[in-house]
């Protein structure tokens, strides 16, 4: 997978290399700024207030 | 010999690979990628979430001190201004100088803003200038500012202050549970028999989540009112900041 995509990028390694920081870079910052705040309130870690079951319908 | 081994090998790297070995090669790969993607996410919870709440929460925190200090205490529309936070919590116990901005409500929306909200659901907070009743309050153990994160460290008889515009609510710690289930809504009632306690009184409550880095329990820490002070003109700090 990943060879794959090495393999389609352009220029010679040192371009690759860069792309490819950039490319990793850009996926860091989808999931920090999207997908992680998306998923975390579906997960059970934060919940800290006491309450009689409805925060799990909610 | 040699040389027949080593083109061998040369003819494998050139994509002779068997599907076999190509499909477990992308499994393999994607395995990896979910292993960093739920590393980041661990980074993302415990830093990130911290960064981003504890600027919100100064900026909040400034806000709030800006309009006290436009509008002096006895000319302001009431001491608990709720649409932007209603005062700070000062717990010496979980560190000097600790403060930390109490807004209305406990949703997580409002609570990821790094703010200990006071309950309004199931059992809503009596308000400190209530003249019974029982302020409750809950805030973060981990991520979004992680206000509470230190609340193993409260102790018996530990102060807590509550800041409101013109007074300053000088609580004492008298009883804590440090395991209770999540569904124990009693623990917020505005008599808190578990605590020991039977008669109406000025009490206040902190409730995170425990042990440290899960959602199984909650943790419970229980004051009542010991005094009250007015705010002054410098908004001298009472004894127990000091």
């Amino acid at each position: 997978m990943y060879g794959w995509i090495w393999r389609h990028l352009p220029g010679n390694a040192w371009v690759r290399a860069m792309i490819s920081l950039v490319l990793v870079l850009a996926v860091v910052y989808l999931l920090f700024q999207y997908i992680f705040p998306w998923a975390e309130p579906l997960l059970p870690f934060n919940e800290v207030t006491v309450d009689n079951g409805m925060a799990a319908v909610r | 010999m040699l040389l027949e081994e080593r083109n061998g090998v040369t003819t494998n790297q050139r994509g002779g690979r068997g599907p076999v070995a190509a499909t477990v090669s992308v499994i393999g790969e994607l395995l990896i990628t979910a292993g960093l993607i739920l590393a980041l996410f661990v980074v993302y919870s415990l830093w990130w979430t911290n960064v981003l709440a504890d600027r919100h929460e100064h900026k909040a925190a400034d806000k709030v001190r800006q309009q006290w200090a436009r509008s002096p205490a006895d000319t302001g529309p009431g001491s608990l201004d709720t649409k932007d936070g209603i005062g700070f919590l000062h717990v010496p116990a979980m560190g000097r100088n600790y403060q930390v901005l109490v807004k209305k409500g406990t949703s997580t929306k409002v609570l990821n803003e790094g703010v200990a909200g006071y309950y309004t659901d199931p059992v809503p907070a009596a308000l400190p200038t209530a003249k019974t009743g029982n302020f409750t309050l809950a805030a973060h153990r981990d991520g979004h500012g992680a206000k509470f994160h230190n609340i193993n460290k409260i102790h018996d008889g530990d102060p807590i202050v509550f800041e409101s515009k013109d007074t300053w609510y000088v609580y004492k710690v008298y009883k804590i549970l440090d395991q209770t289930s999540k569904y124990n809504v009693a623990v917020t009632d505005q008599i808190p028999k578990e605590s020991g306690r039977t008669k109406p009184g000025r009490y206040i409550t902190l409730t995170t989540c425990t042990p440290v880095y899960t959602s199984r329990y909650r943790y419970i820490v229980w004051g009542e009112l010991v005094r009250t002070q007015k705010v002054d003109a410098t908004r001298t700090l009472p004894a127990e900041l000091r």
